[in-house]
């Protein structure tokens, strides 16, 4: 079997990490300093709290909720880590360089580490699509242009859209779900055989993958309020989600059992469309009045992802030669989809109900800031694509990165 | 099976929005008069604990009991899986009971309490569930969970607002209510069939590491579970120290007593997954109530001590003698040690530890809990014992494929990535 292996990565794998980061630590020293001014106790242990939860869902949640693929755990969960702790470090600089009150030095202090983080999931969403297809070298590179195209986003869209800095965070799931699905779309290429064993389920990798779904669903309602600035608007953050998240799960368990001819539920739908109801109501959840809004969007989330799990790989596959591993199109692109337009629909809503004459344009901004993180995302998903196409390397599983222990678990 | 399950999911799940739509709602301007308070630091205090605390609850519902049961070699996707299904459908079905009975003029108001208190609920189903785990179907389980929940939120009514009697940690209302309404189930479903050692129930090495996750979660949190509805200050502070050296203590007794009753002194992994919890469920009548360390660890010990006996000797008396079957051992967990700790909290308010009830009617308390569970469970048994739920025949129990798309592949426990890249693969038959 040896001469099968993909080649050695010893020399250009460490060659390429460590002059990106001794620049990064270059950039830091010249122009990052701590914030000087102390806050108070309460504000630094509230935003402490919620920061570390987005942290256990970055690194945890979405690290295992990609392992359950057969023979590509141990990438998916530390190349994860690895992934967030470069795409953090950058997007730190970036929302520093590229915020309007930059003056030479980039102030940093626990929210600004928070936002990084919650800018640096957008790679590890977008990761799924293309799950065990690249190598670290690649996934190297794409981490740099996507926290670039999701910061630059984020900051076009406050300044020209005059978007909230939550609305525009809660574009992450459809920005990254189409920017993985256009990366997918160009390294796509026909499988060889063996590769088809390799995309199987096994049952101890799905119950990590469970581990992973599950910190997710349990800390969705830190993140959908952790952008939210008054007490009340984060209230009502919390309660939407956790209900919206209930129905999600009972109506994705249900559904997918529906979906079997017989009757039997499959747990890679389970991992991702309990989900969904996280993901539609997180742009709109503050404008969320009664529980049983959130909950029907949780349905229709439940519904649309178990219905894009059973089709869309029929259709995406075949017609588009897209292989989404993980299926991120239907946990997070359609569902953030649902939830930019509920949105939409309810900021109108809610305009003309207070009689503010201005909703026709704000409609308009809204949209836009909507449909631009879209285009964004396909845009630079398709640049970034062509990009990683330029180098081919050959590695799907584990063993071209890890020493796999050879005579393991003998007990 | 195919029709059946998710029809009525999706109906009880659409009559809860329905009727989420017709009382619930949050707290907003137009019902809260004094609205410069939700701007107060207090406000925000108050909202950051019980948002932290409430976290903490959640993780132990979801992470902690769903992974506690994965220790079957064929059933962790039902653990895990059928555990979010209900305690997600139950969480919603709570917090409507628990409005109703504790209303204000027709409309539910969803603060966080109610989202702790409906994570509360789902944990004694989640309890029960232990019980019947593997003998019975999905359908069976939303079913039980519905009256369960009823059951409970009326009982917890009983205990709390007319006894008036003490119990923070829920060790009588919850543990030890879950567990005799589970076991109640358990004893009406006996099944002769499955009265030998059936194939599929038992662990391998690497579904107990499984198991072992959900334990540690469980171990981590309890003390804000047992806290989380204390009052802020003084009493949720003694609630947190005292069941952290209660578990502390517990943890050192099971050890000792799981070597102790084994053969040739080795440990048994379900005693350090199940035993080293009980000093948790022990202290939880008492954790707010003015007592010194040393009360809390001396309760959790002997809470270890009961738990590991009864899992070495009790259990397969039950078993064999009295026709229940039990299969995680929840009566050794939750049951046993839940009398403890109301025994417990009867001795501490007799000797004055709280000025808040009464000996007679904490003894009240723990009799109604353990009434109202076995009546409820019995009736429970009864329904679920109709023949049109889908319960799996005996062959089949203990295993996910029959409600679960199992992988194909199934990895050969022993020799997991043996030589390379060689598949060490063995086709499910």
């Amino acid at each position: 079997m040896g001469s099968k292996y993909p080649p050695s990565v010893r020399g250009c794998l460490s060659l390429w990490i460590l002059t990106l980061e001794v620049p990064l630590i270059l950039l830091f020293f010249f122009f990052t300093k701590y914030e000087s001014s102390s806050k108070t106790q309460r504000e630094l242990m509230g935003t402490y709290g919620v920061f570390q939860d987005v942290t256990v869902m970055a690194a945890l949640g979405l690290g295992f909720l990609n392992s359950s693929l057969w023979k590509h755990g141990w990438s998916s969960v530390a190349f994860n880590l690895f992934m967030l702790a470069l795409g953090v470090q950058w997007a730190v600089l970036l929302d520093g360089f590229l915020n309007e009150s930059f003056s030479g030095t980039v102030v940093i202090n626990l929210p600004s580490i928070q936002q990084a983080t919650m800018s640096a999931m957008s790679v590890l969403i977008s990761v799924g699509a293309i799950l065990g297809k690249t190598n670290l070298g690649q996934l190297v590179l794409m981490t740099l242009m996507e926290v670039t195209a999701f910061v630059v986003m984020r900051m076009v869209s406050k300044q020209m859209l005059s978007t909230e800095d939550h609305t525009s965070m809660m574009h992450i799931h459809v920005f990254a779900a189409y920017f993985g699905l256009t990366v997918a779309w160009c390294l796509s290429r026909p499988l060889h055989k063996g590769a088809k064993t390799k995309d199987q389920m096994a049952t101890s990798p799905s119950l990590f993958a469970m581990l992973g779904t599950l910190f997710l669903w349990m800390f969705w309602p830190s993140f959908n309020s952790a952008l939210l600035s008054s007490l009340k608007k984060k209230k009502l953050a919390v309660f939407n989600t956790y209900y919206a998240l209930a129905v999600s799960a009972v109506t994705a368990i249900s559904v997918s059992a529906l979906a079997h001819p017989q009757g039997k539920i499959n747990m890679a739908h389970i991992h991702n469309a309990v989900l969904a109801g996280g993901v539609a109501v997180s742009a709109p959840c503050y404008q969320i009045h009664t529980p049983f809004v959130a909950m029907v969007l949780g349905l229709i989330a439940g519904l649309i992802s178990i219905g894009g799990a059973k089709c869309l790989p029929v259709c995406l596959n075949r017609v588009l030669e897209i292989h989404d591993s993980c299926g991120v199109h239907y946990t997070f692109g359609l569902p953030g989809l649902l939830g930019g337009i509920t949105n939409i629909v309810l900021m109108t809503h809610h305009t003309n109900w207070t009689k503010h004459p201005i909703n026709g344009y704000q409609l308009l901004l809204n949209s836009g800031a909507l449909s631009f993180s879209i285009a964004m995302g396909l845009a630079s998903g398709l640049l970034t694509g062509l990009l990683l196409k330029l180098k081919i390397w050959k590695a799907l599983h584990d063993q071209a990165f890890w020493e796999v222990p050879h005579l393991a678990v003998g007990f | 099976m195919r029709f059946k399950l998710p029809l009525l999911a999706i109906g009880l799940e659409v009559a809860m929005i329905v009727l989420f739509a017709l009382f619930v709602h949050y707290e907003t301007d137009h019902n809260v008069h004094q609205q410069i308070n939700t701007t107060t630091p207090g406000a925000v205090d108050k909202f950051l604990v019980s948002y932290a605390l409430f976290q903490d609850v959640h993780v132990m519902i979801f992470v902690g009991f769903g992974f506690l049961m994965t220790f079957l070699k064929k059933y962790g996707f039902s653990s895990v899986g059928i555990n979010l299904f209900i305690a997600a459908l139950g969480l919603q079905w709570g917090t409507l009971i628990r409005g109703i009975l504790h209303h204000h003029n027709q409309e539910i108001h969803v603060e966080i309490e109610n989202m702790i208190n409906a994570d509360f609920s789902t944990a004694t189903v989640l309890i029960s569930f232990g019980a019947v785990l593997g003998k019975i179907s999905p359908i069976q389980m939303l079913i039980m969970t519905i009256i369960e929940i009823t059951v409970f939120i009326g009982n917890e009514y009983l205990v709390g607002e007319i006894f008036k009697a003490s119990d923070i940690g829920a060790s009588m209302t919850i543990h030890a209510f879950g567990a005799y309404f589970g076991l109640a189930a358990a004893g009406i479903l006996y099944r002769p069939g499955l009265r030998k050692e059936h194939d599929n129930e038992e662990s391998v090495y690497h579904s107990d590491l499984f198991a072992m996750i959900g334990t540690l979660f469980l171990w981590i949190f309890w003390p804000s579970f047992n806290s989380a509805i204390a009052d802020a200050g003084e009493k949720q502070y003694r609630a947190i120290i005292n069941t952290y050296f209660s578990l502390a203590a517990c943890v050192v007794t099971a050890y000792a007593f799981s070597s102790l009753v084994e053969h040739r002194g080795k440990l048994d992994m379900v005693h350090i997954q199940n035993a080293t919890l009980a000093g948790g469920v022990a202290v939880g009548t008492c954790a707010d109530m003015e007592i010194y360390p040393y009360i809390s660890m001396i309760i959790g010990s002997i809470a270890a001590m009961v738990s590991v006996l009864g899992f070495k000797f009790l259990t397969p008396f039950f078993a064999t003698k009295l026709r229940i079957h039990d299969t995680c051992g929840v009566h050794n967990l939750h049951g046993l040690p839940g009398v403890v700790g109301g025994l417990a909290g009867i001795g501490a308010v007799a000797l004055g530890a709280s000025n808040k009830s009464t000996p007679a009617m904490q003894a009240a308390a723990l009799g109604s809990s353990i009434g109202t569970a076995v009546g409820g469970g019995l009736i429970t048994g009864l329904i679920l014992k109709l023949p049109i739920w889908g319960q799996p025949p005996d062959q089949n129990c203990y295993d996910d494929s029959v409600y679960w798309e199992v992988p194909r592949l199934r990895e050969h426990d022993n020799h997991f990535y043996e030589h390379g890249g060689q598949n060490q693969l063995k086709l499910e038959v």
